[in-house]
């Protein structure tokens, strides 16, 4: 099986339906001519730096795609190692990431290791000639999120950030009629991820705690922020093309009160220049409304986890139901009095209209991976993905921080780079 | 049980019938859409749901038919039978 055969680009745009053709799709979302495959017989030699969840998610994909050489698993924790070599048994186990950097046999770095590591393990991969694919949030502080996009531009080397939306084919549909102006102003966009669990992961020895744990302490995390946010707040960003000027939010814990640091109840307003706001809540003591990002139009809304969209006007039902239906209230109804003068605003309650015609599949990672392979492989950087990833990232510290200092805070300028997309007017040319 | 013949006049009869209440059920979605003003169109693609109702017209007074045709048909006896008594 080739390259090609593994992620079909054309089938990957067909799937997505765009009625702009792959010129006009490339031109706006440029990143998608990674997906292009490799014409080369070369493989991208990777180790994979942190092998839990993360890692080994992101080594079911990679192992089945003939253009990536898994060769080194690292990681600090031996069951994590042993789950990830069960997976890649021909792959050498390390302990010590500079291992892995020390060799002349690997192409690139995939980093899934606990964010307060990122900095160090991209910053040393990127001087040790590495292409680095490094999970989301990149850095933890926004400091270390600028070290590292600078150190990428300083040395040319491929970097991904771990923002599989981007490839997602019904995001990207969705972006595209939403540059296309099909749902109107965008004025608003809510992103909500609740969950219901305490996070908490299997510890045999309480002295593995705080390694195993990192996830709920404040020295080795930012919380939801950086763990969940960081996927939603980037959507906003691309929907609107734009950063937003300030932050604002606040952060409890309110249930999970079992010695943890890190908040268990947010909520975030990021507010822009026009006054159109994207709010980021989560709370992991309620699933019932899962996640979503609610992109809301003057003309309708999207709503791309489920996979849909819905306009502000729904055309009426046949003339001919109508008439019946009218008949049967004539016949049947029993209220001989006046029903109310008024009806209360609802939610519109009707089905709306799957993005990609059916209910989506996936969610971009095999086909971020794929690109990040292929990228490595024709040393070639796709556009904006570098600078999509730093932003995302950055936004959600800084929502953290507003969190964690209750007040509002600007978007600094010193962190702001050199990146204006114009997805809307590429779309529309 | 008795065997049931069809003749192809009772078969014609139906036919008129089913063809006289989808025409009644087309008049109606006219009907509808002049009263609602929606595009005319709609004449086409309602028509599943014209045929389902012409269908469901049918069935409606075939069940009435049945029933008037039962009670003449029981009127007729009585008075048949009252007559052969007075003779």
């Amino acid at each position: 099986m080739s390259q090609n055969d593994f992620i079909d680009r054309r089938g990957f745009i067909k799937k997505m339906g765009g009625a702009l053709g792959l010129g006009a799709m490339m031109a706006a979302y440029p990143w998608l001519g990674a997906l292009a495959g490799s014409d080369s017989d070369r493989k991208c030699r990777l180790a994979i730096i942190g092998c839990g969840s993360r890692g080994c998610y992101h080594i079911s994909f990679l192992k089945d795609n003939p253009s990536a050489d898994i060769r080194v698993l690292c990681d600090t924790y031996e069951p994590a190692l042993d789950e990830a070599s069960a997976m890649v048994p021909s792959a050498t186990r390390v302990s010590d990431y500079r291992q892995a950097l020390d060799r002349t046999d690997i192409d690139a770095v995939l980093i899934a290791s606990p964010p307060t590591t990122h900095c160090r393990i991209a910053l040393d991969a990127f001087d040790a000639g590495k292409d680095v694919f490094c999970e989301k949030c990149i850095g933890f502080t926004i400091d270390e999120c600028l070290q590292i996009y600078r150190k990428h531009r300083e040395t040319g080397r491929i970097f991904f950030t771990g923002q599989q939306r981007l490839f997602d084919p019904r995001y990207i549909k969705a972006m595209e009629m939403i540059h296309q102006g099909t749902f109107g102003k965008i004025n608003a966009i809510k992103t909500y991820w609740n969950r219901n669990g305490d996070w908490r992961r299997y510890v045999p020895d309480p002295s593995l705690e705080r390694q195993l744990n990192w996830r709920l302490y404040a020295d080795t995390s930012r919380g939801l922020m950086t763990e969940l946010a960081c996927h939603q707040l980037q959507i906003g960003t691309w929907a609107l093309g734009k950063l937003p000027e300030k932050v604002m939010g606040h952060g409890a814990i309110t249930y999970w009160k079992d010695g943890r640091e890190v908040f268990d109840n947010i909520s975030c307003i990021y507010v822009f220049d026009d006054g159109v706001k994207m709010t980021f809540d989560s709370v992991i003591s309620n699933k019932f409304y899962g996640l979503e990002e609610q992109i809301m139009g003057s003309l309708g809304t999207v709503e791309p986890e489920k996979g849909k969209y819905f306009f502000e006007e729904v055309p009426p039902a046949p003339a001919f139901l109508r008439l019946i239906n009218d008949w049967e209230h004539r016949a049947f109804d029993n209220m001989p009095f006046a029903g109310t003068s008024w009806a209360p605003e609802v939610a519109a309650s009707y089905d709306g209209h799957y993005i990609l015609g059916e209910a989506p599949k996936g969610d971009g990672t095999s086909e971020l991976l794929a690109a990040f392979v292929n990228a490595s492989i024709e040393h070639r950087q796709p556009a904006n993905i570098a600078e999509e990833g730093y932003y995302a990232s950055v936004l959600c510290l800084l929502g953290d921080q507003a969190i964690r200092e209750e007040r509002t805070v600007y978007f600094p300028e010193e962190y702001k780079i050199d990146y204006h997309p114009d997805y809307a007017q590429k779309i529309q040319s | 049980m008795k065997d049931t013949v069809i003749t192809a006049s009772r078969k014609r009869r139906e036919l008129i019938w089913l063809a006289g209440c989808i025409v009644a059920a087309m008049g109606v979605n006219i009907y509808a859409i002049a009263s609602y003003g929606a595009p005319w169109s709609e004449f086409f693609t309602s028509i599943g749901y014209v045929a389902v109702f012409g269908i469901v017209l049918y069935v409606a007074t075939a069940i009435v038919r049945y029933v008037v045709y039962t009670l003449l048909r029981f009127t007729k006896k009585r008075k048949s039978i009252s007559t052969q008594n007075h003779l």
